[in-house]
């Protein structure tokens, strides 16, 4: 699959400069070229994690999977219901207290009111906000509000959970906690693709790792084999495949 | 399990399977009531008097347009003032459509991007706000009526299925235009110009049977005149309306709907890379 977008770039965003090219009827555009040629797949019971540098089309690749973004080229079939953890907070609403946020969230994620009401002990329990849970979110930490967003999410139990990046959150502790709920999610039943810059999360929780460079797929193996290269040419600032095919 | 639950390919505009597409939508009533409430909340988060705004602005309006007309105007048909607040309340429940719903999609752009959903539930969303914003103004009405001794008829129960019509245009209007403004961000500016003008071109500050027949246009390519004019014949007149200006109202509200829906469900899937 590929995932090419067009989008405009507004050099010099002012009043003159935009009378000038709506009068030329022009309009500078760039085209992206998120990803290029991507094929893989990922099975039941399986842990895949994907690693890159910014840019690399991780986030793309994921909002594609999960159907948030049309692909360009090329076709995705889904063979189960997906949960995705892309960013904290969503449908989240500051002026509201945690507990209402949680039902926001948990409805924003798709659950219904029985099912968030059933798991509202188990969030807040996880969440570790006690009293705080009941005050207005605009109040709360940066880390506070990523631990209750990171509990509601992690309470649904979809066939296909996709995190991107959400495992940086809060304190120490906390990752360790959520790193420990993601590991609890893998089961037989179940395909986690895991969104990380924590290599040594990747090696201990992965069963593949796929390494995405400007788009392109550069290497699918064992965890420690694309890591140690990925790490190699983060640090040299080179590869030899990555030098052949870019 | 062989067959695919969801297959993605690449954007062609063309409806999405609408039978499933309404199912998600259904399964989502309850986000879209809490999501409305929660957005409405906020407007008046950091106020003193709250969500006592909702009754307290249709009520401050009747009683700035109470001191133009009668007061400064020195109108002593009380008709005239019950007719522009009834009728002006009923706009606004349309205006505040197309003004929630015009950036409900690109204010939206957190949910798109990073959750999967029907997204039109953006557009509704908006109306639902409009419509809770709304319903303070009947008890205002009620109170305007009862003030003025106007009459309580049964025929007033012709206000229900006018309203619906309403509730109908807006939310055709409210989609439409969400759509509209992912390619064309100025029209969240020209908003309230075109709203102004319709404002002047509806039968609010005179009643429609007092336009010159040589403006007769404006009635029929006004998708909001019938239903005003409905409106005020039920509510302040208690007396029935024509039954050629509800179905007129509706045959706009579902040209409407139709037109701006298909725009709307067959390039939504477009919307997240635009944003």
């Amino acid at each position: 699959m590929g995932l090419t977008y067009t989008t405009s770039i507004d050099k010099k965003p002012t009043l003159k400069s935009r009378v000038k090219s709506l009068g030329r009827g022009t309009k500078q555009t760039r085209i992206v070229r998120a990803l290029d040629d991507v094929n893989l797949d990922v099975q039941f019971g399986h842990v895949l994690g994907v690693i890159g540098t910014n840019g690399a089309g991780k986030s793309s690749l994921m909002r594609c999977v999960a159907g948030i973004l049309p692909p360009s080229q090329g076709r995705i079939e889904v063979y189960g219901t997906v949960s995705t953890l892309l960013a904290l907070g969503v449908g989240f609403n500051p002026s509201m207290s945690g507990r209402d946020n949680v039902f926001l969230g948990g409805l924003a994620a798709g659950m219904s009111r029985e099912e968030i009401a059933n798991n509202f002990e188990e969030i807040a329990e996880f969440s570790e906000l006690g009293d705080a849970i009941d005050a207005p979110m605009r109040t709360y930490s940066s880390g506070m509000y990523a631990r209750l967003a990171f509990s509601v999410a992690a309470v649904v139990r979809p066939d296909i959970l996709i995190i991107d990046e959400a495992l940086s959150t809060g304190d120490a502790k906390f990752k360790e906690k959520s790193l420990n709920r993601v590991k609890e999610l893998r089961s037989d039943d179940r395909a986690l693709i895991l969104v990380s810059h924590a290599m040594q999360t990747l090696r201990d929780t992965c069963n593949d790792v796929v390494w995405l460079h400007k788009g392109k797929l550069v290497q699918r193996g064992e965890p420690n084999v694309v890591i140690d290269a990925y790490q190699e040419f983060l640090h040299l600032g080179k590869s030899a495949v990555i030098d052949e095919d870019f | 399990m062989s067959t695919p639950l969801q297959v993605y390919e690449p954007f062609r505009a063309g409806l999405p399977k609408l039978g499933r597409y309404w199912k998600s939508l259904w399964a989502r009533r309850t986000f879209i009531k809490e999501y409305s409430k929660s957005e409405l909340r906020e407007q008046h988060f950091d106020s003193v008097f709250g969500q006592l705004w909702l009754v307290l602005n249709p009520l401050l309006l009747s009683g700035v347009y109470f001191i133009l007309i009668v007061i400064i105007g020195g109108a002593t048909d009380s008709a005239r003032y019950a007719h522009l607040t009834a009728s002006l309340f009923l706009f606004y429940l349309v205006s505040n459509s197309l003004t929630g719903g015009v950036k409900s999609v690109t204010a939206g752009q957190r949910l798109i991007l990073n959750t999967a959903f029907p997204r039109i539930m953006l557009p509704i969303s908006a109306v639902v706000i409009a419509i809770f914003k709304f319903l303070p103004t009947l008890i205002v009405l009620v109170a305007v009526k009862v003030v003025l001794g106007s009459p309580f008829t049964l025929e007033m129960l012709w206000a229900i299925p006018v309203l619906l019509i309403t509730i109908f245009l807006a939310l055709a209007l409210a989609i439409a235009i969400s759509c509209v403004n992912v390619y064309f961000r100025d029209i969240a500016s020209f908003l309230p110009y075109l709203t102004r003008t319709l404002l002047y071109l509806s039968p609010i500050l005179y009643e429609a049977s007092a336009l010159k027949s040589s403006l007769k246009l404006i009635e029929t390519f006004n998708p909001l005149f019938p239903i005003l004019d409905s409106w005020s014949r039920a509510m302040v007149h208690g007396q029935a309306p024509q039954l050629s200006s509800m179905l007129e109202g509706l045959a706009w509200a579902t040209g409407i709907f139709f037109v701006g829906t298909y725009f709307f469900l067959s390039r939504e899937r477009e919307f997240a890379v635009r944003l």
